[in-house]
């Protein structure tokens, strides 16, 4: 058993952490999840099999090839959630993982190691290096110092350095990116959404989920109710939608407030791990009188109708017997009805709070009854996530920076200097020509016996 | 003066100037002796990058909010990100070709704003509410610029393409620096003098690469044949400017992704949902990660990676307007009615 152990773990160490730490395997990975990525976005996602057969027939198939029978089979109507593409992401987070611990931690290491060059030839395998007959480490010390370079500085040698973070950042950046995955996966098993909507005055408890992963019901209190108080919509003097209000409950089972807060969107409401959202709204039912009836209430069905306004109806007897009536039509909540006769006919608009006669009788609108649409979420890991984002964010930005480093040799009244960069070649190119040039209009000594004497300074200080 | 006609004004002066600039740069890049071209042209670019800034700031004026709101908007916005990161790459190259490349791109995105945007689409219109947030004003900001940046990135990608086009190249400049060592090819000790002095700082217009022989007969380092610093040619510099650039858009990408997600997630409670307009900023962010891996891959170096560049140029687009036109998603703004 302990051989077979032993086995596997150098099998893992010798055979798959260097092909996963492949950049050629991760190159082709991102690449692949952009491509898969695509077809996401070209393919409507999430529709019935019936809307896949009308529109992606086998005869004659889109391209040749596309129909709907491949689309389901492949699972190209839900790509974000299909295994394969799951299965790409998480290797990704493998390659992320076995990259960072083989290559990009020893990688660092080694840039933090140097050492000084003590001969003329070390220069010369660099591409900016020059060999001077002026200037001294001293004048290339403080030109170098000018430009917040970190310097190390010993006998005739000199060593210096600046932007070692651009070395450590794209370490954050993947560590991050785990981060991201792992947690974008523990939010998909723990996590649920629900979408519930509900006139003011309503007590419910939240039950309409719509997406929840296997172990969400730990998220899910199971004694706690939502009172919509009230729910309202501003309007824009022009009638246009301001914004959205729901003023909301917290209640345990026995009906107490939790809490209470007035949500609109972008400002949902938090309680312990739950976060509802204003997200939706629509017109719940229509308060009336017909001549002098009792207030009678008519629930409001949203109808189909083209063009992009959505309208509520309901069907308001005129008669007892119900053998007569109108149609009622609102769009929104600013208390405009329109009157339609049974044939369809527009015959009268009525305000609320205003009477209008038709078929013979007075009615009369008391009031139009909104009601709220609210999304109620729980994702415990959005705190890992968000820990991600920060970390990648700033991760990317020290990837910015380009680590470059200066070597210098005072020898027999020569003055040999090199240095390279990372990142940034041309900037880096024109500070140290600029720092030769500085170097080269100083006045002509005898360097060689100036570089026994350097001040301790320098060393001190960095 | 009136808000409405001094934002006229501007959108087509910014259009002209951009139009001219244009032809200063591609008359500077087709002759390269005529004096002033290349002055004129960053002039030109100056120019424009204020006219848009002052346009953009009378819309904010009038309107009350930050001008993000439409597609003319948000044209201007991305030309000024445009010019903006041309003087950045300009400064940095020192290279007329910069230009050449942008200004085009600058122009036709004011042209297509100015001219062939309907009247309607261009009046400032009131936010709808989901757009009321400061969020919003730090997601599509920060994407828009990243969108400018990218594509100054990859143009600068495409005209090293060009430069280089049936030649076999070397790429210097990547995260792991491979490239500040001495090609085999080139002399270890140049023989030929070369002044240090003459060669930098001198005309700020371009021309870096050239090597100026003649003015460097009193130079120290040339009279002895010694060790001398062997210079970026032009492939290089643009390929590494063109590395920068994109290194710069990439984390601006980064940042607004997140911020758009942290918004969502504030807004309706999920940080990601595969929204077409998303998903393209996923892909866009893909590939332009790919491209910064495919420097430091051995099987990837030379003219490759600018190829995944040029391909990150379209992808750019797609995400920026191409998603709009499939019409569908939370970001045609207005998805909430
Ligand atoms: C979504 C996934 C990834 C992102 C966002 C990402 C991002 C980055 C960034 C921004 C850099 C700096 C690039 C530069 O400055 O040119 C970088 C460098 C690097 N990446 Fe990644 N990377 C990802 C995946 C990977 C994977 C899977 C591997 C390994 C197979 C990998 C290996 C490396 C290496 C070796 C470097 C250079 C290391 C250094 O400079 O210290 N990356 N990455």
């Amino acid at each position: 058993m302990k051989t077979i152990n032993l086995f596997f773990q150098r099998f893992f160490k010798t055979e798959v952490l260097p092909l996963l730490a492949n950049l050629q395997l991760a190159i082709l990975l991102l690449l692949a999840i952009a491509v898969f990525s695509v077809t996401g976005t070209v393919i409507e996602q999430g529709k019935s099999l019936a809307f896949y057969q009308a529109n992606y027939p086998e005869h004659p198939a889109l391209f040749g090839f596309l129909t709907w029978n491949l689309i389901s089979t492949l699972g190209l109507d839900h790509v974000y959630r299909t295994w394969w593409y799951l299965a790409l992401l998480i290797l990704l987070g493998a390659t992320l993982g076995a990259c960072t611990s083989t290559r990009q931690l020893p990688a660092l290491t080694a840039a933090r190691r140097w050492k000084f060059y003590d001969q003329p030839r070390q220069f010369e395998k660099l591409a900016l290096s020059a060999e001077l007959e002026t200037g001294s480490l001293q004048s290339l010390a403080a030109l170098l110092e000018k430009r917040r370079y970190r310097i190390f500085h010993e006998r005739n040698f000199l060593y210096a350095r600046k932007g070692l973070v651009g070395r450590v950042g794209p370490i954050v950046v993947h560590i991050s990116m785990l981060l991201i995955l792992l947690g974008a996966i523990w939010g998909a098993m723990t996590g649920f959404m629900a979408l519930e909507d509900f006139p003011s005055g309503e007590t419910f408890k939240i039950s309409h989920i719509v997406e929840a992963g296997p172990w969400f019901r730990s998220q899910l209190p199971s004694n706690l109710l939502v009172r919509v108080n009230r729910f309202w919509i501003d309007y824009t003097p022009e009638g246009g939608i301001d914004q959205f209000y729901s003023d909301l409950s917290i209640l345990d089972s026995q009906e107490h407030e939790l809490k209470h807060k007035t949500i609109h969107v972008n400002d949902p409401l938090r309680y312990q791990g739950l976060t509802l959202y204003q997200t939706n709204w629509g017109i719940d039912a229509v308060q009336y009188q017909v001549n002098n009836s009792p207030i009678l209430q008519g629930k409001m069905a949203p109808l189909k109708i083209g063009g992009k306004n959505r309208t509520w109806g309901t069907w308001v007897p005129t008669k007892p017997d119900s053998s007569e009536g109108v149609f009622l039509m609102a769009q929104d909540l600013q208390g405009t009805l329109r009157i339609y006769d049974a044939s369809g006919k527009e015959v009268s608009t009525v305000r609320t709070g205003m009477s209008t006669e038709v078929n013979g009788v007075t009615l009369t609108i008391i009031k139009v009854v909104g009601k709220t649409g609210l999304q109620i979420k729980a994702d415990p890991s959005i705190s890992i996530v968000y820990t991600g984002f920060g970390l990648l964010m700033l991760g990317v930005v020290m990837s910015y920076v380009s680590h470059s480093q200066v070597w210098a040799l005072q020898q027999e009244g020569h003055l040999y200097i090199g240095g390279k960069t990372n990142r940034a070649q041309v900037a880096f190119e024109r500070e140290l020509l600029d720092i030769l040039d500085l170097l080269d209009q100083e006045p002509k000594e005898q360097i060689s016996e100036l570089s026994l004497t350097l001040s301790n300074e320098v060393v001190k200080r960095s | 003066m009136n808000l409405v006609v001094l934002q006229n004004w501007l959108n087509n002066v910014s259009f002209a100037v951009l139009f001219v600039t244009m032809l200063i740069y591609w008359g500077g890049t087709a002759f390269p002796r005529i004096p002033f071209l290349p002055i004129l042209g960053t002039t030109g670019m100056v120019i424009a990058n204020l006219c848009i800034a002052t346009l953009l700031g009378a819309r904010w004026l009038e309107a009350g909010y930050f001008p993000l709101s439409n597609l003319y908007e948000s044209l201007f916005f991305l030309t000024w990100g445009i010019t903006t990161i041309h003087l950045v790459a300009e400064s940095m190259s020192r290279s007329r070709l910069v230009g050449a490349v942008t200004a085009p791109l600058a122009m036709g995105c004011t042209a297509f704003a100015a001219l062939f945007l309907p009247a309607g689409m261009q009046s400032a219109e009131p936010l709808v509410p989901a757009l009321k947030s400061n969020w919003l004003m730090m997601h599509v900001s920060v994407m828009m610029l990243s969108y400018a940046t990218l594509m100054v990135g990859s143009l600068l990608a495409i005209a090293f393409l060009i430069v280089t086009r049936g030649q076999t190249i070397e790429l210097r400049g990547s995260s792991v620096g491979t490239g500040g060592y001495r090609e085999h090819s080139r002399l270890r000790r140049a023989v030929e003098p070369v002044a240090i002095a003459s060669a930098i700082g001198s005309n700020g217009s371009g021309n870096t690469m050239v090597l100026n022989l003649e003015t460097n007969q009193k130079s120290a380092i040339s009279q002895v044949a010694s060790l001398s610093p062997q210079r970026l040619n032009l492939a290089e510099t643009l390929d590494n400017i063109s590395y920068r650039i994109i290194g710069l858009g990439f984390p601006l990408l980064t940042i607004g992704i997140i911020a758009g997600g942290v918004w969502a997630n504030e807004a309706w409670g999920s940080y990601w949902s595969w929204d077409p307009k998303e998903t393209w900023a996923l892909i866009t962010w893909l590939v332009f990660a790919a491209y910064l891996h495919s420097r430091i891959t051995k099987g990837w170096q030379g003219r490759r990676p600018a190829i995944l560049a040029t391909t990150g140029f379209v992808v750019v687009w797609i995400c920026y307007l191409g998603v709009n036109l499939l019409g569908k998603g939370l970001h045609s703004y207005g998805w909430f009615l």
